[in-house]
């Protein structure tokens, strides 16, 4: 998976990008054969020329030496047999990268299939024996695959098919019938078969009373804080900010990454230490660092790298609470109405505290029925009458409830509140307290409404009823309001944001 | 180094006889009432009669049934040439009746260079194969089918199991049919019909008793000291290797691996393991390989999962344990959040993130398998509400915290407090 950002080695590249085999000649379209014919070697990753050594290949993957080591003993030589491999790790510890870059240092060839790709078992054949049989599925074959294959006994008979010819032509056996059932060929073979499983769960879970011949297994811990380090390292060893730099300040930008590298990297390790998770989190504060840095001005001493640390430190720990940061695009005139509004004082304040803007723009209405659903979820249904009613008279309505009703009731109101669950409401219910809000809601418009020109509700009976049923759906599509059964999902943070100065006139108490 | 380059052909002997299981069985088969003997008898006295015969081998998987099966078929197509056509056909594979046939037709083609062709109906193939039986029968040639996880083709109607069984009584066929399966109730299952038709031949394959694994382990680790080796250099290593296998700690390695699962096939594959680590160099094997092979091949994946957890998984663990010795039986992700809460407000911890952080990390750790839904009804909630539970013990919680680097001190004192 292609997790860094592209390096400039060639070595570590996506996983797509590394099996396409690349074209020799410009194949174009019309020229129906290549210009020779497919053979073994074509399974072999990698240019001709082109070598990769052992120790280029532990440079590639930092604190994997000792796996890497591991697998070249298990694979053995060439002309020794192996038992089947089982690699297993969590995610993104490069178990893929490193069984391909070994197999293209050993100039092995090698089929690969990825049981996520080939999701049924007929998909799965296909690949395997399209690579055996060489066959590419291009336009010339009407992207077919070499032989369908439907059910396993096919698929056995194909495989030793496929395996006499592609072993026998590079020997030059194919004329003689050979040894009939084991499907091996006499005389020498140089090339062996072997099997290799890569899977994140551990081996056992997938025991079962099958007659499988039980793989070795072969693990991957996650990477320490070191490893982190040196795989980082490697990779902004390569950033273009170079260009800014020029002699002794190379040297100082390079003492100063790694130390920023090891600052930033003591907390964010406490989190998760998962290479995916952590680089998407590190290059935007990659560049908030070097910020000062490209300043032509920047001089590197002692109480500018103090100044440096210091103001870099700051953003570290908001960064530490953030799980995935999509700054939006504004378009340039709401950029100029921020700016103006800015003035004014950007946050509202609801009591002490200050609520923060919404990051996207939802429809009044909207927002509205997102406020019903909230107090609809965290309210019984038996305070409605008192709020929501303009008599605001309780006593009269008390309804008498069956006591089935009410016991199967409590059960599911203590096991929420086990659960601390939001409670779950019907849509009468819900639509009920709407139109009780955007009637009583005809008081002092928002500043932004007024501004568009009162778009906002002035009263609840305008507004259709579809349209609400259409905002409902959109709503639970957007999973803010659960949809199997009514409930609210979102937290009170988001309901007061959502609206902000309306909010004041509807401090109902809340059970919770 | 030509020391190396011995080295290196060593290891490809070794290697290689490890991958075969046939040439592990040879050892175990000389004696006279060896399973290996008993089938030969078997199966070359009804090859020499012209008689039908049928036999079932039964064992734990690993136990050598097929290699041992395969060594006698491969006596007796050097003793008998010509006289004998083998039909393969697998329970996990042709199962059904349809593809049995087929696959049945399609062997027995390529065995006396027929066309097959694949749009043969199932009739046909039937029909084919008691046609065949019958010539076969009359040019005296034997044909054996060994069916292999004989207990799936029990399953269903048992046609083909009928139809062979039948056609060896009715027709004038000479046929051997071997079944092969791990289940040692193999022949229970068979129908009334079936059963009748069956001669209740059995053969059973146990694990080996402890000085034949001496055996084993000389026949496959010494080298030959024939001319294919330098001769100093076999002599060498086989010493070196007596001293290994000799070591008590040695025997005792190898009592507890075998205290797990004591068959031939399981033993080869650690053997193959400590093989594979041999020191290139020296070109000698040495206890140090077959201990590391140990605990290379015997892992613990709950406590691989636990050592790999970030602090704050770790964290969130803890909390679930502390609500379940609380006996809260049904939590959720917020009860967790409370209860992380209420421990940051106690103690005051320098881990304490956002809720999406720590939503993030159990949802790694629901990946990992650590924890999971505590019921089926949470596929549709969102995680947040969907009630949680431990997969794992609060033993494996424990050691794994005791191996973890750098665990928090915090932590292992709020678990030892609950205790």
């Amino acid at each position: 998976m292609g997790k860094e950002e592209s390096p400039k080695t060639t070595r570590r590249k996506t996983r797509s990008s590394v099996l396409a085999t690349p074209p020799k000649n410009v194949v174009e379209e019309t020229k129906a054969s290549s210009l020779h014919p497919p053979t073994l070697s074509d399974l072999v990753l990698g240019e001709q020329g082109e070598s990769l050594s052992a120790n280029d290949l532990s440079s590639v993957f930092p604190g994997r030496c000792s796996q890497i080591l591991e697998l070249l003993r298990l694979l053995g030589l060439p002309n020794s047999p192996m038992l089947p491999i089982f690699v297993y790790g969590g995610t993104s510890t490069g178990k893929t990268s490193i069984v391909v870059e070994t197999f293209r240092h050993l100039k092995h060839p090698f089929v690969y299939s990825s049981c996520l790709t080939c999701y049924s078992p007929p998909i799965l054949f296909e690949s395997v024996l399209n690579q055996l049989f060489l066959h590419p599925k291009n336009a010339a074959n009407g992207y077919s695959s070499a032989k369908r294959c439907e059910s396993p006994s096919d698929f056995i008979h194909f495989l030793r098919e496929a395996l006499f010819s592609i072993l026998g032509n590079t020997k030059g056996l194919s004329g003689k019938v050979t040894s009939k059932r084991s499907g091996k060929a006499n005389g020498n073979m140089i090339y062996l078969v072997g099997l290799i499983f890569i899977s994140s769960a551990s081996l056992d879970t997938y025991y079962s009373n099958m007659g499988y011949v039980e793989p070795i297994p072969m693990y991957l811990p996650d990477y320490t804080q070191d490893d982190l380090q040196k795989i980082f390292m490697r990779n902004q060893a390569n950033k273009k900010l170079f260009a800014f730099f020029s002699g002794t300040k190379i040297v100082v930008f390079f003492s100063a990454l790694i130390f920023c590298l090891f600052v930033v990297l003591r907390p964010f390790c406490r989190i998760t230490r998962r290479v995916d998770e952590l680089s998407p989190a590190f290059s935007p504060l990659f560049t908030k660092y070097c910020e000062p840095i490209t300043d032509l001005n920047f001089v590197p001493n002692k109480e500018t790298n103090q100044r440096l640390y210091n103001f870099f430190c700051t953003h570290i720990v908001p960064a530490l609470n953030e799980t995935f940061k999509v700054s939006s695009q504004k378009s340039p005139e709401v950029e100029v109405e921020v700016k103006e509004r800015k003035g004014k004082g950007g946050t509202r304040k609801f009591g002490d505290c200050e609520v923060e803007q919404l990051d996207f723009h939802m429809p009044t209405s909207a927002k509205y029925l997102l406020i019903s659903a909230f107090l609809a979820s965290r309210n019984p249904a038996t305070l409605d009458s008192s709020l929501f009613e303009s008599t605001g008279d309780s006593s009269s309505q008390k309804q008498k409830r069956k006591l089935s009703d009410k016991s199967m009731e409590q059960k599911e109101t203590t096991e929420q509140e086990l659960l601390l669950n939001p409670g779950s409401f019907p849509k009468e219910r819900l639509l009920a307290i709407f139109q009780c809000i955007t009637s009583v809601g005809e008081g002092p418009l928002d500043e932004e409404e007024q501004e568009y020109g009162g778009l906002g509700i002035q009263d609840g009976n305008d507004v259709l009823m579809s349209d609400v049923l259409l905002l409902l759906f959109s709503l639970c599509s957007a999973n803010f309001i659960g949809s199997t059964r009514y409930r609210s999902t979102v937290s009170e943070d988001m309901a007061f944001k959502s609206f902000g100065l309306h909010a004041r006139f509807f401090c109902f108490p809340t059970n919770r | 180094m030509a020391r190396e380059n011995q080295a290196e052909k060593a290891l490809c002997l070794l290697r290689s006889r490890l991958c075969d299981p046939n040439f592990a069985f040879k050892a175990l088969s000389h004696s006279d009432d060896s399973n290996y003997s008993k089938l030969k008898f078997l199966v070359s006295s009804s090859i020499t009669e012209a008689c039908n015969n049928s036999i079932l081998l039964l064992g734990p998987r690993g136990s050598g049934k097929i290699a041992v099966l395969e060594l006698v078929l491969s006596d007796l197509l050097q003793e008998f040439p010509d006289m004998i056509s083998v039909i393969r056909l697998s329970g996990l594979l042709h199962s059904s009746d349809n593809c049995a046939f087929k696959e049945i037709a399609r062997q027995l083609c390529v065995e006396h260079q027929l066309v097959f062709s694949r749009m043969a109906s199932f009739d046909d193939n039937s029909q084919f194969m008691i046609a065949m039986l019958r010539e076969c029968g009359l040019a005296h040639k034997t044909i054996i089918f060994v069916l292999d996880e004989f207990d799936l083709f029990a399953l269903g109607k048992q046609r083909l199991l009928y139809s062979l069984l039948d056609a060896m009584q009715s027709v004038t066929s000479q046929a051997v049919v071997i079944g092969v399966s791990s289940r040692l109730d193999a022949d229970m299952l068979l129908d009334k019909r079936v059963r009748s038709r069956f001669s209740h031949r059995k053969l059973l394959f146990l694990p080996p008793a402890y000085e034949d694994i001496q055996r084993l382990l000389e026949h496959i680790l010494l080298l030959p000291t024939d001319s294919s080796f330098p001769p100093d250099y076999a002599i060498a290593f086989n010493a070196k290797l007596q001293t290994i296998l000799a070591d008590e700690r040695f025997k005792e390695i190898i009592n507890t691996y075998l205290n797990l699962d004591s068959t031939v096939k399981h033993l080869l594959r650690y053997l193959f393991r400590a093989v594979s680590d041999m020191d290139l160099e020296s070109g000698m094997l040495s206890l140090e390989n077959f201990k590391t092979a140990l605990s290379n091949i015997q892992r613990h994946p709950k406590l691989e999962c636990i050592k790999d957890c970030s602090v704050l998984e770790l964290y969130i663990l803890v909390c679930m344990k502390r609500l379940e010795v609380k006996e809260q039986n049904s939590y959720n992700f917020n009860a967790v959040m409370k209860e992380y809460k209420s421990i940051h407000d106690s103690v005051k911890t320098a881990d304490y993130f956002a809720r999406n952080v720590c939503l993030r990390a159990f949802e790694h750790l629901l990946q990992r398998e650590l924890i999971g839904f505590a019921d089926n009804r949470g596929q549709n909630q969102s995680i947040e509400f969907s009630p949680v539970k431990l997969l794992i013990s609060s033993h494996e919680l424990h050691q794994g915290m005791k191996s973890y680097g750098s665990c928090p001190a915090i932590l292992q004192q709020l678990m030892d407090r609950q205790k």
